[in-house]
């Protein structure tokens, strides 16, 4: 199976930008082949996107014993479901330039992911709760379909105004109904799944809070929610954004109609944004003790208890064979070794001090 | 193979002329039988729509096809005209440039408006028809086969019917499709019952569009056009009621003043609730004031607005019409090749045959001379003969297998002539 290592982000991300060319180039020709050309590199992508993120996830699992091992592959995650769907619209929808508004959020996604390939992972003790499951899960979930209601909701606002300014334009899109509709199921389901990873949240929250009072035997702040957590704040405001917005559109129908509802999911999108970019900042869900920022990890393997600033530069020690973590670089490249890195594996620098 | 065909249409005919050359089904198939009667060595179509008339006669020599002033006469005859009434009036090509006429109508590139569908499904009814007179027609089976092959490559390879070009169709096909997803659920409102609203229609229930209300202030004739499309009627009267529900409206009455004033639609406008409305405004002076565009659900189409994709999607099949021009000039040479290259098998075979039948007598006559010959001579000389014989053919057989790629033809009737082949 050592095929599966070959395969990179590199393979996936390039199918995607490629797609994403062809897209673009249907605003200046006409080529009927492209539609196939088109749809088997998304295929082709997508299978590739599909190898990494199990193998990926199987050294995770082994590794830590959790499925989505760090905000690399959450990332990794949400764009392959993102360009899951973008091949089930193409097929749905061909002759719209759906990947046109759609593509650049799962590249941005998968950029994201491997900027990430360097930060902390998932504390794993927390993560093999059944409440982390249904938190991470429900949040990768809900902002996948946050992006996608963004997506219809631009694609709608730009329909409509081709069509109030009577431009026909010089690539199609879904119509105003179809648009309509998908947005409003995107705000229906967005607002479920990110109620599930706020309830979730607070619970796990509620949790750690009462088994940390109980080791330290006081009864103060048990059970009770820290509003002063950014991400919990932050998250509740989404959340109750979503609800509102719901509320409103199942009870009121003209907020369902129309413009409203791109303007609501649009807006859904830049609040996720901001609370990603908040959760992201203060290390929500990371282990802050094993990576306080990326340079962090910087540090030995666990099975020796020296840090390599201890030794000679010039590498002649003395004593047993030991083995030198390579840090992660800065700017990660795209690559199997920064994936593993990622995902909390440490790609490792056999050294034999004995012999050198 | 010779093919002529003779004809009108909107090209070069008036509608007085095309009217007198008209035909219906029927007469159609009494014209064939007609034809068969007076020409018996040959083969006819004739294709009869509302933008032309055309008459092809095929035949495998000259002789038996009818010269084109001799089908001009059969026309004008058959429907009770001088020829002199109609000559003036009427095309005639031959060969190359009939089959290159039939090919460019069947791909509707002569048609009125380019691109449309139904000319194609008129070639394949006259052919039809021509096939249930019950006659023989092999050279019309093969060029009128090849001509729908043509139109379907025409279709498949330009964008030259996917462009809507006139108001009605640009309209139903193309603005209603980036507005509503399907029509099948929609509240349809028709305001008026002319010409223009029925044509609408058609496109409208093409596409699906079952809930149709039409309004007209004469009920009359609002009843004849409910009727035909399965819809209902609404009192003039009720108007704002059927504005309140709709979501697509067909404006096309002639009325001088709005129909629909701004005040009015303000009221119409509450009770909607922000329902995404399409309104096709067709009628000259327009019908609804033209403030009612500016509500944020409501998106106002009038006739000068689809004027303009109209007139885009016109620029748009120019642009295609010289890539399907190439086709049909491609098509009709292949298809020349492709007769020359069958009638040139048969020339061929012929001429072996003859050759073979001339080596066997005078070898039979030989060898019936010649006595005492062992069967290793009698073999030694039929082996002879038929070197020479091989030898013979070998340069002009060479000839006409290089001449099957020219549609010209002139050496394999040379080949004929020269060597009495038949037919």
């Amino acid at each position: 199976m050592e095929w599966l290592q070959k395969i990179s982000i590199t393979c996936f991300a390039a199918s995607y930008l490629v797609v994403f060319g062809i897209e673009l180039s249907r605003v200046f020709f006409q080529l009927d082949l492209r539609r196939y050309v088109r749809i088997g590199l998304t295929a082709a992508g997508l299978f590739a996107h599909t190898v990494f993120l199990a193998y990926h996830t199987q050294l995770s699992f082994n590794s830590q014993g959790i499925w989505l091992g760090s905000w690399f592959g959450w990332c990794l995650s949400g764009a392959w479901v993102l360009a899951a769907a973008y091949l089930w619209l193409s097929l749905r929808k061909p002759h719209s330039m759906i990947g046109m508004f759609l593509l650049p959020v799962v590249l941005l996604l998968v950029w994201f992911g491997q900027s990430f390939t360097g930060s902390a992972p998932f504390s794993p003790g927390r993560a093999k709760t059944v409440w982390n499951m249904v938190h991470g899960s429900s949040l990768l979930l809900g902002t996948v379909v946050v992006a996608l209601g963004f997506v219809f909701g631009i694609m709608y606002l730009i329909q409509s105004r081709r069509l109030k300014q009577k431009r026909s334009g010089s690539f199609r899109l879904p119509s105003l109904e179809w648009l309509n509709t998908w947005a409003e199921r995107t705000l229906f389901g967005s607002t479920l799944f990110l109620c599930g990873g706020f309830a979730s949240g607070v619970a796990l929250k509620m949790v750690q809070q009462s088994s940390i009072s109980e080791s330290a035997n006081s009864v103060a702040g048990a059970g009770s929610i820290p509003w002063s957590d950014p991400v919990i704040w932050t998250s509740a405001v989404l959340f109750l954004w979503l609800l509102l917005a719901t509320i409103v559109s199942v009870f009121y129908k003209p907020a369902r109609r129309g413009r409203k509802v791109a303007y609501v999911v649009t807006i859904s999108f830049l609040f996720l944004l901001l609370e990603l970019v908040i959760v992201w900042q203060v290390g929500h869900g990371t282990d802050p003790q094993a990576f306080n920022t990326p340079r962090a990890a910087w540090r030995l393997n666990p099975n020796t208890a020296e840090s390599i600033s201890a030794h000679p530069i010039n590498g002649k020690r003395q004593g047993p064979s030991r083995r030198l973590v390579v840090p992660p670089k800065p700017a990660a490249r795209f690559s199997l070794r920064t994936g593993l890195r990622s995902i909390g594996l440490k790609p490792v620098l056999q050294t034999n001090g004995g012999n050198s | 193979m010779n093919l002529q065909v003779i004809g009108c249409s909107h090209h070069h005919s008036s509608v007085s002329v095309r009217e007198k050359l008209a035909f219906t089904e029927d007469q159609v198939r009494s014209f064939l039988d007609k034809y068969h009667q007076s020409f018996p060595k040959s083969e006819a179509v004739l294709l009869a729509t509302c933008n032309r008339t055309e008459f092809y006669a095929a035949g495998k020599s000259a002789d038996g096809v009818p010269s084109s002033q001799q089908m001009i006469e059969f026309l004008a005859d058959n429907r009770g005209l001088k020829t002199g009434d109609i000559s003036n009036n009427l095309f005639a090509h031959q060969d190359r440039a009939a089959i290159a006429h039939l090919f460019s109508v069947a791909a509707s590139l002569d048609s009125m408006v380019v691109g449309e569908a139904q000319i194609l499904s008129q070639v394949k009814q006259a052919y039809q028809i021509a096939v249930d007179t019950g006659q023989q027609i092999p050279l019309t089976h093969l060029v009128f086969q090849t001509a729908m092959k043509v139109a379907k490559r025409v279709a498949s390879e330009t964008d030259i019917h996917t462009t809507r070009v006139s108001v009605p169709s640009v309209a139903v096909n193309v603005l209603t499709k980036q507005i509503f997803e399907r029509l099948q659920d929609k509240r349809i409102l028709i305001l008026g019952a002319g010409k223009m609203a029925e044509e609408t229609l058609t496109y409208i229930a093409a596409t699906g569009g079952k809930d149709i209300v039409v309004t007209n202030r004469t009920r009359r004739r609002a009843e004849g056009l409910a009727e035909k499309f399965n819809g209902q009627i609404a009192d003039w009267n009720d108007l704002d009621k059927q504005l309140i529900d709709a979501d697509l409206i067909v404006s096309t009455t002639g009325a001088t003043e709005p129909v629909v004033t701004h005040e009015q639609f303000k009221l119409v406008a509450q009770k909607r609730q922000e329902k995404t409305l399409l309104i096709l405004d067709l009628a000259i002076p327009r019908d609804f004031d033209s403030k009612i565009g500016d509500y944020e659900s409501v998106y106002l189409y009038t006739l000068d607005d689809l004027q303009k994709e109209c007139e885009k999607n016109r620029q748009s099949r120019q642009s295609q019409w010289p890539k399907a021009q190439r086709i049909v000039e491609q098509e009709t040479a292949n298809f020349f090749q492709d007769v020359h290259r069958r009638n040139s098998g048969s020339t061929i075979a012929l001429l072996k045959k003859q050759a073979n039948n001339v080596k066997n007598s005078e070898l039979e006559r030989l060898l019936g001379r010649l006595d005492r010959l062992t069967p290793e001579q009698e073999s030694e000389i039929e082996q002879s003969f038929h070197r020479l014989v091989n030898k013979l053919l070998h340069p002009p057989l060479k000839s006409i297998n290089a001449d099957q790629n020219s549609e010209a033809g002139g050496l394999l009737d040379a080949m004929k002539r020269l060597f009495q082949l038949g037919d």
